[in-house]
């Protein structure tokens, strides 16, 4: 009988749903760290603030080996990189950041794009939360059997 | 073998077959933002066996004495994907977990009714 794993049980499903959570969450972190940063013209390493990105990638879970292993996929969060867009130049000679040409470099956030960002991931920590409760109503309904 | 048990022993299968499903889509709704991600799913397969449930449409679960064969599948064909090759479509995986819930739900449902059955059998019929 070829099962997916030997040791799956609900707490897998749980567990792979958490991980979803997580890494939406992280993105949501991401995308707010980008908009608190949108006007931050200096940062410790010189320049303005670069916009971050997450890139996500998907991991096996502890557990699932077996016959028909590898189709049971956690996520985690790979990397957090930096856009390498340039910056955003406005002309502004009065601000002490500017150049010798009177340009302040603005970092390279667009706020609409963030909050698009954080709408999506909102909505994944929503499917994530419902994919959750769904692994709990399925074991509460095997434990009333014989009730 | 046929007994008063093996109608709850093929419900058990088919619930295992559910639980390790979900975990299957529960997978895939947390990999909807993964690049390159390519959606599972488990199909159920069935072993030729005499005395068995037939399997006429490809959601049924064939009844089997040793209990469920599946095979595990990418389930994205014909489906669109983002610029970044993730094939996962949100709503057609809640969708899928939601339909799986209700069936799992219906075998478990099916096991309390049979065990009643047979507590009542085998009680002074009260």
């Amino acid at each position: 009988m070829p099962r997916v794993g030997t040791n799956m049980d609900f707490f897998t499903a749980m567990e792979v749903s958490a991980s979803g959570l997580s890494a939406q969450r992280a993105r949501m972190n991401v995308a707010s760290s980008n908009l608190a940063n949108a006007q931050t013209t200096q940062t410790a390493g010189g320049g303005p603030y670069k916009r971050k990105d997450v890139v996500l990638q998907s991991t096996d879970v502890p557990g699932t080996e077996g016959e028909l292993g590898g189709a049971v996929k956690g996520v985690e969060v790979a990397s957090i990189k930096q856009d390498a867009a340039p910056p955003r130049l406005e002309y502004d000679p009065g601000h002490p950041q500017a150049n010798a040409q009177g340009y302040v470099a603005y970092p390279n956030v667009n706020p609409v794009e963030e909050m698009v960002d954080m709408i999506t991931a909102s909505r994944a920590y929503e499917a994530g939360i419902t994919t959750m409760s769904t692994a709990v109503s399925m074991a509460e309904k095997a434990l009333g059997i014989g009730k | 073998m046929a007994n008063e048990f093996s109608t709850v022993d093929k419900l058990q299968a088919a619930m295992t077959f559910h639980r390790e499903r979900h975990a299957v889509l529960a997978g895939n709704v947390a990999n909807v933002d993964t690049p390159g991600y390519r959606p599972f799913d488990l199909n159920p397969t069935t072993t030729d066996d005499p005395g068995v449930l037939a399997v006429t449409e490809p959601g049924h679960i064939g009844g089997t004495s040793a209990g469920q064969a599946y095979t595990k599948e990418f389930s994205d064909e014909g489906q669109l994907q983002t610029p970044d090759g993730n094939h996962v479509q949100l709503e057609r995986e809640l969708a899928k977990i939601d339909a799986n819930r209700a069936r799992y739900s219906t075998s478990a449902e099916l096991v309390s009714r049979r065990l009643a059955l047979l507590r009542y059998a085998a009680g002074d019929g009260t």
